[in-house]
């Protein structure tokens, strides 16, 4: 038999326990710890199962049928989400007598480490292989491969090139300088040599880096144009759960890091690897005891290293936090700054960011203390095998078994050991900030889109009859905001959403516009469900006028022409004499073409509404959805707007979400949406001989009026 | 002036009423379906909701008392103005309504892509358990709550509560020191 499970984790005192609240096909929904039945209720006696959240934790409660309700089981945050999906499955039950068989779920904790998969992700970060990230990173180089295997015998190159030089030096002191033998032509070959080597060194280095930084850069762009595209491709359930700064700095900051760490990075770790390799063959070959004396140090420098970087990273983690703080601050107070001084609290502002500036500088000034008295340790004791190659070098060359030439060939030689060395150690570093720009980058690669489009989309008309057949949605699937909606909405009929603040209004309009799937149910236009039609299909003709009025920094002519990229200077005109917008752009000194700034600063609440509109009805959209579009106006301007809309709402299916009269009464119908549910519908007059919730809410506005009076 | 600022003050709680309860005439019970309950100016609520106004400054002080749907009946200025048995009640439900155990000892700490996991030892009531959790976001996820208390919340929405750093072991307080900003 099929069964619905679902662990929680608390008992009804509040204590950590492991137990199971099933329910089979047979209807039963028992709750169990181990052999142990706690509770048990049929849901035939079920009205409707919910969620009641609490601050740290939830409870799962029913209403019986008969009245009263029972608490069946508690739990931590932990199991909220898997809790929501459970009642959904029981209250469909009671709802349409069908038990929905279990589907394969996401997975929500790691098999590996038990810990819980983030959400969003199908994979546990704490497990990821970090290799299996540099792979998928280095993966996506594959357009760029010839241009870095061409780097990189590049570098190979300038590595040999290097090296040459110690080996010139050594023979030209061996064989000409001390010996005070050999022409002077000769010395000059080899001076000449050394000079012509570190030239095409130089030459060879710019051209290595020419390549590799285009390389990069063109890396970083695939990488921030990949990521740009997914983002607008996700669905804006995805979308709110990571604020705007999140997906900003996913797309420019850690591409940035994530090019800088191949370019610098990846560059340098090659060509110090490859110079280190060939180093060592010949310093072992050249003298194999020198050898072990500069690397005696080395295993001891490397753990002290590491402890080291790991104990300062943290410090300047914490400076870094300390910072953010600063700038957070101060990005409010300027960002407030008109509150700041109505309040008079500027005082008490410098305070605070005074406060957070010490704590910083306190932080900074202790990190660069311990700096200055590691750094110098860090160096002396990497150094060390220096003075031990001078030493026992100058021993053995007055003892006569070493020459000069081989001790001045080891001593340059040894910055090309401890160079790398030194690098190495805070290569971890600089590879996990990169990796974890790289998960976060990937992280919105691989997300899928929850609003997707089938694979061959009715694409009908979309004038006509909408309807919603016991629609259920909620932002968080254990808080519902609407509850079986049913609703009829017949073509060309200017319909009119009320209810109060919370009721559900604007998710209605959300589903209306398919940017979220409803949980429960479906919405049809002519009888398709919305999600059998391509999302672009429908947004291309849905005109929307939001409350708050988003402008792009442009010109009024570009915020109008926004829906309609293709339209001419007449239609733009049109829409915005339709929108009663035209006379005050043409006041301004450059007409449409007037930079109006971001996000339409420079312009007064009722002229950005009016722009909005016209953007709205410039592509003649056979949907009009109007969510509170002049509730933030005063009546003198709202009438102008009105007057306009009333032009635009002719024969065209209109859904408004309104509060004021003016709007109620001029539509259609009305929907009265109460704590998610639709509780009434009717016109105007129908609803006010009713006298209930919407009768109650126009003479609650009409006795605000006249207190206004 | 001051004299003019205590008129505003007091002719401001006079203005707006609080709705506070008469306690007197407050019943609290526990309900068969296993909700905390109440029975006032003649009505019965069979289900309440208890919020804490100021959950962090002043946990049993100036309690919201609300209906199954969220819509408050009134409030109370302090859980000690109740009697033992009305007390037992009330402390039981808000300790249900806000669950957030204590950190007693902080295991370990892996920092990994950007989310640190903790291994804790946590517990309510005197019951302690081991408890794995994961933190993004550190900055806005780990907060000080004045100068010794701190609270963390993981990628669930779970909080846990360190009541005071001062007397965590040393162990725990430098495994949690580079996260305390």
């Amino acid at each position: 038999m099929t069964t619905h499970t679902f662990e929680y984790d608390l008992d009804l005192n509040m204590q950590p326990a492991n137990g199971t609240l099933s329910f089979d096909e047979t209807g039963q929904i028992i709750s169990s710890a181990g052999n142990e039945i706690l509770a048990q209720v049929s849901a035939g006696d079920v009205a409707e199962m919910s969620v009641i959240a609490g601050v740290g934790c939830g409870l799962l409660c029913v209403k019986m049928n008969g009245g009263g309700e029972r608490l069946l089981c508690r739990f931590t945050m932990s199991a909220m989400k898997a809790a929501g999906e459970f009642c959904k499955k029981v209250n469909y039950y009671t709802k349409t007598g069908e038990f929905v068989q279990p589907d394969s779920k996401e997975k929500l904790v790691c098999e590996k480490c038990g810990r819980p998969i983030t959400e969003g992700m199908t994979i546990c970060l704490f497990c990821y292989n970090k290799i299996s990230v540099l792979k998928r990173a280095l993966g996506l180089m594959k357009p760029f491969t010839k241009k870095i295997v061409a780097a990189e015998l590049f570098l190979t190159v300038l590595s040999v090139i290097y090296l040459l030089v110690p080996l010139i030096s050594r023979y030209l002191i061996d064989d000409y300088l001390r010996p005070m033998k050999g022409t002077f032509a000769q010395i000059a070959v080899l001076a000449g040599a050394m000079l012509l080597a570190r030239v095409a060194g130089e030459i060879i280095f710019i051209l290595s880096s020419r390549v590799f930084n285009k390389s990069s850069i063109d890396y970083a762009n695939l990488l921030r144009n990949a990521a740009f595209d997914k983002i607008q491709r996700l669905s804006m359930n995805s979308l709110s759960k990571r604020t705007s700064g999140d997906l900003i700095k996913r797309v420019m900051e850690d591409t940035a890091t994530i090019k800088e760490f191949l370019s610098d990075g990846g560059r340098w770790a090659a060509e110090q690897m490859i110079m280190f390799a060939v180093v060592i063959v010949i310093l072992a070959v050249t003298n194999i005891k020198m050898t072990l004396l500069v690397f005696l140090s080395v295993p001891a420098v490397m753990f002290g290293l590491s402890r080291f970087w790991k104990f300062i990273h943290l410090r300047y983690e914490r400076q870094w936090r300390k910072n953010s703080k600063c700038q957070s601050i101060l990005h409010d107070i300027i960002k407030g700054i008109r509150t700041v001084k109505s309040f008079g609290k500027e005082e008490i502002e410098i305070q605070k960011f005074s406060k957070a500036t010490r704590e910083l500088a306190q932080v900074s000034s202790d990190n660069e203390k311990l700096w200055a008295k590691l750094f110098p340790l860090m160096t002396f004791f990497t150094g060390i095998g220096e003075f031990l190659v001078l030493y026992f070098g100058g021993k053995d060359i007055i003892g006569g078994s070493l020459s000069f030439g081989v001790l001045v060939q080891f001593t340059m030689y040894i910055t090309y050991v401890y160079a790398p060395l030194r690098w190495l150690v805070s290569f971890p570093r600089w590879l996990a900030e990169a990796m974890t720009s790289m998960v976060k980058v990937f992280e919105i690669l691989d997300e899928e889109p929850d609003i997707t489009s089938v694979a061959e989309p009715k694409n009908i008309p979309v004038s006509g009859s909408v309807t919603f057949e016991g629609v259920s949605f909620g932002y968080k699937s254990y808080e519902p905001v609407l509850k079986d909606i049913n609703l009829d909405i017949k073509p060309g009929e200017m319909i009119g959403i009320v209810g109060r603040s919370g009721s559900g209004k604007s998710t209605l309009m959300n589903l209306m516009m398919r940017l979220y799937d409803p949980s429960l149910g479906r919405i049809c236009i002519n009888g398709t469900d919305i999600r059998e039609m391509s999302p672009a299909h429908l947004h291309e003709n849905i005109g929307v006028v939001f409350q708050d009025t988003f402008l792009f920094a442009g010109t009024f002519y570009d915020n109008i022409a926004y829906a309609k990229p293709g339209a001419t200077a007449q239609e733009v005109i049109a829409a915005a004499k339709a929108a009663n917008a035209h006379d005050f752009i043409m006041q301004t000194a450059d007409g449409y073409n007037t930079l109006i700034g971001e996000n339409g600063y420079s312009l007064s609440g009722g002229e950005r509404q009016r722009l909005s509109i016209a953007r709205a009805i410039i592509k003649n959209p056979d949907i009009l959805i109007l969510d509170e579009a002049t509730s933030s106006l005063d009546v003198e301007t709202e009438s102008v707007i009105q007057e306009s809309l009333s032009r635009l709402v002719k024969g065209r299916t209109t859904i408004a979400i309104a509060h004021r009269l003016s709007t109620l009464r001029s539509a259609d119908r009305l929907f009265v949406l109460d704590e998610g549910r639709l509780a009434e519908s009717g016109t105007h007059m129908e609803l006010l001989k009713r006298k209930g919730i919407y009768y109650r809410l126009v003479m609650a506005q009409r006795q605000t009026s006249k207190i206004a009076e | 002036m001051e004299n003019n600022t205590q008129k505003t003050a007091s002719n401001l709680s006079e203005a707006v009423d609080i709705g506070f309860l008469d306690l007197s005439k407050a019943e609290f019970y526990v309900t068969p379906g296993g909700f905390t309950g109440l029975k006032y100016g003649g009505e019965v609520y069979q289900r309440i909701v208890l919020r804490r106004a100021l959950p962090v400054a002043s946990a049993m002080e100036y309690i919201s008392v609300a209906d199954h749907e969220n819509r408050e009946i009134g409030m109370f200025r302090c859980v000690d103005s109740l009697n033992a048995g009305q007390r037992e009640i009330v402390v039981a439900e808000l300790e249900k309504r806000y669950y957030c155990p204590f950190v007693y000892q902080v295991k370990s700490v892996k920092d990994k892509l950007g989310y640190v996991y903790f291994e804790l030892s946590i517990g309510r009531d005197g019951r302690r358990y081991d408890k794995t959790c994961t933190v993004k976001d550190v900055s806005k996820n780990i907060r000080m709550l004045g100068d010794d208390r701190l609270i963390i919340f993981d990628v669930d929405g779970n909080r846990y509560m360190v009541e005071s750093l001062a007397e965590l072991d040393k162990k725990s307080l430098s495994r949690l020191g580079p996260y305390l900003f």
